[in-house]
């Protein structure tokens, strides 16, 4: 499984210019867009580990997974941004990012390998107001990264990203909803 | 192994070594600078902590000299006199006699006669201009060789840390040994055998290292005793025992709040006013007491005291006022099922809330600590005589029998401490009493429910009404029993009995109480431990 230092080695760009304030993401797809964390907040990318289902979760959380000695959540994001049908079952194989949120770490499962990538800070742009969905991942949405070829990377906050309070809620929420 | 008192003594050594060399080096200091404050300050505390922990051991020759240098000391701090002249070399003379003394108790030889310097020191604090004799300016400090603590101190996260790993280890281990079974390889089996040898002792040796005297814990309520007995107007006598017992560092931590609120609830609603006691024939003093034992495998931490004891009576009506039991089911409870009450959520039979104890948050918080540790919580009662409470501790956190369960094609663990038996009833053996299942064990009607149904169903709304209709062929029933009360969970299989290493679960996993923890089983699998106290309360809280 590759390490991310290494997956920076491999990525071949240039040291940044000293007097460009310059950031580093991990870019993964969600559905047919493409999100990036900062790499500060990307403890690991690892293969998805065994994941053991854990009842009274929002089906979202695909259970926990002992990650060398720790056990963490393992998210589907896509599930959680309403990208896809809640309750799917993990694919075949799936990788997944350890990401630190808030004071603990997290495994995000994506579908396809994440790739790093440099950019310049000021192409990171804050997100229009209009696009945040008002209950939705507003809160994590550090802002939106044009690149050069016109497509744009939709850069997350992991710091904010789901605090415990708010899995509470969820499960509440849910609890109260008729099933499906 | 040691012995308890070599263990002290070698406590004692190296703060006291430790206090020397530091004595040592802020006198160097104090010497080219006299007027500095904040070093004269650092030396009058070490001196002043030298002393306590000298007399406390009872090497009283020790406190005699330490005390004297302190009295010196504070004279230079309140600018009564100079740091100078003969003084420096008095005091430096001291010093030096102080360490040969504390190296004596280390090499347990007899204590260098300490009573001329003590002359000296008395005539120096008396204000004469005193010199030291050119002879005792034999043994000097740089004549000495250097020394080493024989003691390293370590935090307490790194203890945890290699606990943790141990955890593994014998994880691991245990599935080289299932493996060398199946392959069923001599060789292997020999290695496999040999690394269960070390790995046991590896892990025994980590957890001792763990261990502290329940005294470090214990040391803390004279004073607390004092002042809540001040405060509520009471005369108490505390008498403790059992402070060497030796307990996981961690698991002292967890109950130390616990431990304070049972001995303030002791003392300001257990023990009765002096008034009281008085009328009641007793002597105007009451007794407390705090003990601490091991009993095979457990660590056991008595509160008692002498005073009028739990009035059976107020709880049960006070149970039935908060609606935790009905008055028809309350009438039939024996006294012990009664008591359980207290460590209820709120429940509280203080009428009136005193500044110490009685604020509403009651036993419940010592019942929650004790669960979190696996532990348990005992109460003893004799009205006019008085109460005890036991704690019944795991000398470590680190290890516990579980039952392994499967549901769902899935194993989930259940600590021993709560399971009280395992039956495999056929669907006659059940009825069915208000929409619940109800078997008979041991001659009482204990409510059985289908584990799957509390753990896997989603809502908070009531459980479906039981139906006999659903239960096909023998049912394997797991009885548990939380803070007497015992429940049958209905589980696939049951499938073995095994030591388990708890790896408590991350944020933000963490406030699902359901669980208490996650294990890996030798197959490398997770799985979830199931706290039974949590369960109990999701079952009352949902029952049809």
């Amino acid at each position: 499984m590759p390490e991310i230092t290494d997956l920076f080695a491999n990525s071949g760009r240039a040291a940044p210019a000293a007097a460009v304030p310059m950031v580093q993401l991990i870019v993964f797809k969600l559905g047919s867009e493409e999100y990036g964390i900062r790499i500060e907040q990307v403890k690991e990318v690892t293969v998805t580990p065994e994941v053991a289902r854990m009842p009274k979760t929002p089906p979202f959380i695909k259970g926990i997974a002992n990650l060398r000695g720790d056990i963490i959540a393992i998210l589907d994001l896509e599930e959680r941004f309403m990208l896809a049908p809640a309750g799917r079952p993990l694919p075949e194989k799936s990788f997944t990012l350890a990401v630190e949120a808030a004071d603990y770490v997290l495994g995000l499962v994506v579908r396809e390998v994440p790739r790093p990538l440099t950019m310049e800070l000021s192409q990171i742009e804050p997100a229009p107001e209009f696009v945040q969905d008002g209950h939705q991942h507003d809160k994590y949405l550090e802002g939106i990264a044009k690149l050069p070829d016109g497509s744009i990377i939709i850069v997350l906050d992991m710091r904010k990203l789901l605090l415990p309070a708010e899995i509470l809620k969820l499960s509440n929420a849910k609890a109260s909803l008729p099933k499906n | 192994m040691k012995s308890r008192e070599d263990e002290y003594r070698e406590l004692f050594m190296a703060e006291a070594l430790e206090a020397y060399d530091d004595m040592s080096r802020h006198l160097s200091e104090l010497e080219r600078a006299p007027d500095d404050k904040s070093v004269l300050n650092e030396l009058f505390r070490l001196m002043h902590n030298l002393k306590s922990s000298a007399r406390s051991m009872g090497h009283t020759a020790i406190g005699e000299v330490a005390h004297h240098l302190e009295s010196l000391f504070g004279q230079v701090r309140a600018s009564e006199r100079q740091f100078t002249g003969s003084l420096v070399r008095v005091i430096f003379n001291g010093l030096d006699i102080l360490g040969a003394m504390i190296r004596a108790v280390g090499a347990n030889a007899e204590m260098p006669d300490s009573s001329g310097l003590l002359n000296l020191l008395d005539r120096a604090i008396a204000g004469e201009e005193v010199e030291v004799a050119v002879e005792s300016e034999t043994e000097e400090e740089s004549g000495r060789k250097l020394e080493l603590s024989d003691l390293v101190y370590i935090q307490v996260k790194k203890l945890d840390k290699l606990l943790n790993l141990v955890g593994e280890l014998v994880i691991d281990r245990d599935r080289i040994l299932t493996l060398a079974e199946e392959l069923d390889s001599p060789a292997l089996r020999a290695t496999a055998r040999h690394l269960f040898r070390i790995s046991d002792d590896l892990q025994y040796s980590v957890m001792d290292a763990r261990l502290v005297g329940v005294g470090t814990l214990l040391n803390r309520f004279p004073r607390v005793v004092r002042d809540v007995a001040t405060s509520e107007g009471k005369e108490v006598e505390l008498t403790m025992n059992g402070q060497d017992t030796q307990i996981d560092r961690n698991v002292l931590q967890v109950i130390a709040d616990a431990l304070l609120h049972l001995v303030r609830n002791a003392v300001s609603h257990g023990l009765e006013t002096p008034a009281e006691r008085v009328a009641a024939g007793k002597n105007p003093t009451g007794q407390l007491s705090l003990v601490a034992l091991t009993e095979r495998e457990d660590v056991l931490i008595q509160v008692s005291d002498d005073g009028k004891g739990i009035d059976t009576e107020v709880v049960r009506k006070k149970a039935i006022e908060r609606g935790l039991t009905t008055a028809g089911v309350a009438a039939n409870l024996d006294d012990q099922a009664v008591w359980s009450f207290l460590f209820e959520p709120g429940f509280s039979t203080a009428s009136q809330v005193t500044d110490i104890s009685g604020r509403g948050v009651g036993l419940d918080v010592v019942k929650r600590a004790l669960d979190s540790l696996g532990g348990q919580l005992r109460v003893d009662s004799e009205p006019g005589k008085g109460t005890t409470f036991t704690l019944v501790l795991p000398t470590s956190i680190a290890v516990k029998g579980a039952l392994l369960v499967e549901l769902d094609g899935r194993a989930y663990a259940v600590a021993l401490m709560h399971t009280d038996t395992v039956l495999s009833l056929q669907p006659a053996q059940f009825s069915v009493v208000g929409g619940l299942f109800v078997t008979h064990v041991q001659g009482r009607a204990v409510p059985v429910v289908p584990l799957a149904q509390l753990l896997l169903e989603e809502g908070d709304e009531p459980l479906p009404l039981a139906s006999k209709d659903s239960l096909h062929g023998l049912q394997n029933v797991l009885i548990v029993n939380y803070n007497n009360r015992r429940l049958g969970l209905l589980v696939d299989k049951f499938v073995r009995q095994q030591n388990i290493v708890v790896k408590p679960l991350s944020k933000p996993l963490d406030h699902i109480d359901l669980f208490g923890g996650v294990t890996l089983l030798g197959s490398g699998q997770m799985c979830l431990v199931l706290d039974v106290p949590a369960l109990t309360r999701l079952f009352l809280a949902r029952r049809p």
